[in-house]
């Protein structure tokens, strides 16, 4: 699956590609708005990561002109200003997700992987790990066939740990997977591990295999 | 004391202090005048009665001539020389005591010594001091009170750019208004200060946009930075071999990038309420809000501290201002309300009278109310505090004229926000 990532800012950028290379994303690169609609012009992506602020232009100007020219590639977008205005106007000119800097590459992958399930699977998605099944549709889990039943968190859990799966995910992108911005407000990481124990004990139970480990206190892994 | 009084003051005192010497001096002054002249016109009767007198004499004739208030007489004893002297006479017509002016001199008339005596009403001269002694008065009183009031109104037109200039610095604020426009006056003094001050509004404005534009374009310079740090972080933590050593110290530092992140999200939220880049107002449901964080989103924080919640919202209040806003005053003040709360801690959220209060267990002293709303002040011990949180709320609350108010009674912290026009 091919992915562009329209960024001015190379290191940032290289970041991106070396996370998404991983899970098998072939990426190309463009560092402003003109490279950028040269290559929507000449390939076709499953994905655009599109910077908002170029040196040359407005990403939502190339959003904007790739939309008018009926490509059907998903479009995230990335912006360093967070302003609702900026959010608004992107999705309504038809991006499929927004994101703000700076973010986990973890919760890049997992937006990347749910816009191109979104665009290429017409929403039917299922994820299979051997006898797990995610819906991501009905948000139902199954194990050997056999629904299991978890809390909204404990799916959403699950789900962002498996779009990164074999990566390590930091505590902190995970607090903020769950909790959003209010992930401060928790002492510590105490939510995250009861959050997490509950998963693995209901999936245990279920007979599923223990894929999410913990790596050394830093984050969790779900390894296949 | 005012400017005005003070020099009106000194002008009245003066005129009332001139007015108290000069009546009585007037007065005393010109009765010596008057009484000058009569004797002066005494002492002439002798010097034109002799020829009459002495007429008189060598035809033995009466001094028929005599009246009332002249008479001669043999000179008996031995009388010499002249004396004036003042005496008080019933007047049987005018019905009153009347002052006389006597003068007694002793002549010789045909080698005869004769004592002639005359007096001379001081009536009419005393009614004539009388007169211009109330013409003086009420001219002096009413050049003095002219005066006054010319002065005043003098004063209040010289003073009128000054209280102007007062009234603009005291509504001028440094953080919105560009320059200060002042009233232009004809007096050289009031341009100078004028210019003075105009100039003075002018560089500390500049000041302060500088020092704004430092922290906004610091923020946002730093995000970039941030992202790549955290990037890298996370790709280091995907490198293996990884030992427990190496990933405790890449936990440390992703720890403190999160801090630092959120540090630098806050202070950019801040330098955009200062900027006033919320604008779009609609009409807020404080109790909605407020329900909202309790019941739905901080529901895990607060089960996880055991914290029990009570909430009186049986009155609410409709805002008009900026949902975002809003919505981040209360996350502030609940946020607080937990974070510093202990293990089974209680507290209460009443919304009511244009009040939101939050009140909640926590530390058993009083917060340092000079300190609390300044930036970076916080619980030294609590690592996730920021110190910026209060200081939002507060911002907020003085972009929209809310009173932000401290207090701590019976082992409660209480927050509390007046809402000024709001509708209850």
């Amino acid at each position: 699956m091919k992915i562009l990532i329209v960024e001015d800012e190379r290191e940032l950028s290289r970041s991106m590609v070396s996370y998404l290379q991983k899970e098998n994303y072939h990426c190309d690169l463009a560092v402003d708005f003109a490279e950028g609609r040269t290559k929507i012009e000449s390939f076709d992506y499953d994905c655009v990561l599109l910077d908002i602020s170029l040196p040359d232009g407005s990403g939502l100007q190339l959003l904007k002109e790739l939309k008018n020219d009926g490509k059907m590639e998903g479009v995230i977008i990335i912006s360093a200003k967070n302003s609702l205005d900026d959010r608004i106007e992107g999705l309504n000119l038809g991006a499929d997700d927004y994101l703000s800097k700076p973010f986990h590459l973890s919760e890049l992958s997992a937006r990347i992987a749910a816009v191109i399930r979104r665009k290429r699977f017409q929403g039917n998605t299922v994820l299979v790990f051997n006898e797990l099944t995610i819906d991501l549709i009905a948000k139902t889990i199954l194990v050997d066939q056999k629904p299991l039943d978890l809390t909204r968190k404990e799916f959403d859990l699950l789900l962002y740990l498996a779009s990164n799966k074999n990566r390590v995910v930091s505590k902190n992108a995970i607090a903020e997977n769950l909790s959003g911005d209010d992930a401060h407000l928790y002492d510590n990481f105490d939510f995250l591990y009861a959050h997490m124990k509950n998963l693995k004990r209901k999936l245990t139970i279920a007979g599923c295999n223990d894929y999410i480990k913990s790596v050394y206190g830093m984050g969790y892994k779900f390894t296949m | 004391m005012k400017l005005l009084r003070k020099t009106v003051r000194g002008y009245l005192i003066y005129s009332v202090f001139i007015l108290l010497i000069a009546i009585p001096a007037f007065y005393l002054t010109f009765q010596q005048v008057l009484q000058h002249e009569t004797d002066e016109e005494l002492m002439a009767t002798k010097i034109y009665m002799r020829p009459k007198l002495e007429k008189a004499i060598s035809d033995s004739a009466a001094f028929h001539f005599l009246d009332d208030y002249m008479s001669v007489a043999p000179a008996t004893g031995n009388l010499k020389g002249d004396s004036l002297y003042t005496v008080d006479i019933f007047d049987t017509i005018e019905k009153d005591i009347i002052p006389f002016r006597f003068i007694r001199s002793t002549i010789d008339l045909k080698g005869k010594p004769y004592v002639i005596t005359r007096r001379i009403s001081l009536l009419e001269k005393e009614d004539l001091i009388k007169t211009i002694l109330i013409f003086q008065i009420i001219l002096l009183i009413l050049l003095l009170g002219g005066l006054f009031v010319i002065n005043r109104r003098l004063s209040l037109k010289i003073w009128r750019p000054f209280y102007l200039i007062m009234d603009k610095l005291h509504n001028y604020r440094v953080e919105t208004q560009r320059t200060l426009k002042l009233p232009s006056t004809g007096i050289t003094e009031f341009n100078d200060l004028k210019n003075s001050l105009e100039n003075l509004a002018e560089r500390s404005h500049q000041t302060f946009i500088s020092q704004k534009e430092f922290t906004e374009n610091a923020s946002h310079e730093m995000q970039t930075p941030l992202a790549i740090m955290r990037g890298k972080l996370e790709l280091l933590m995907q490198t293996s071999p990884l030992n427990e050593e190496q990933a405790n110290l890449i936990d440390e530092l992703a720890d403190a990038g999160q801090r630092m992140m959120r540090l630098n999200k806050s202070l950019i939220l801040l330098t955009k309420i200062e900027n006033n880049q919320f604008q779009d107002q609609e009409t807020v449901d404080l109790k909605n809000i407020v329900e909202n964080f309790i019941y739905k989103q901080y529901t895990s924080q607060l089960e996880q501290k055991r914290i029990i919640i009570s909430a009186d919202l049986k009155s609410n209040i409709q805002l008009h201002a900026n949902r975002m806003l809003i919505e981040i005053l209360v996350s502030n003040l609940l946020g607080n309300a937990i974070r510093h709360n202990n293990e089974g801690g209680s507290i209460y959220i009443i919304i009511g009278n244009n009040l939101l209060t939050v009140k909640n267990n926590g530390r058993t002293t009083e917060l340092d109310t000079n300190k609390i709303f300044t930036r970076f002040q916080k619980d030294g011990t609590d690592a996730n505090s920021l110190g910026l949180g209060l200081e939002i709320a507060r911002k907020i609350c003085d972009l929209y004229h809310y009173q932000f108010l401290y207090s701590f009674t019976e082992g409660f912290h209480q927050f509390t926000v007046q809402f000024s026009h709001a509708n209850d």
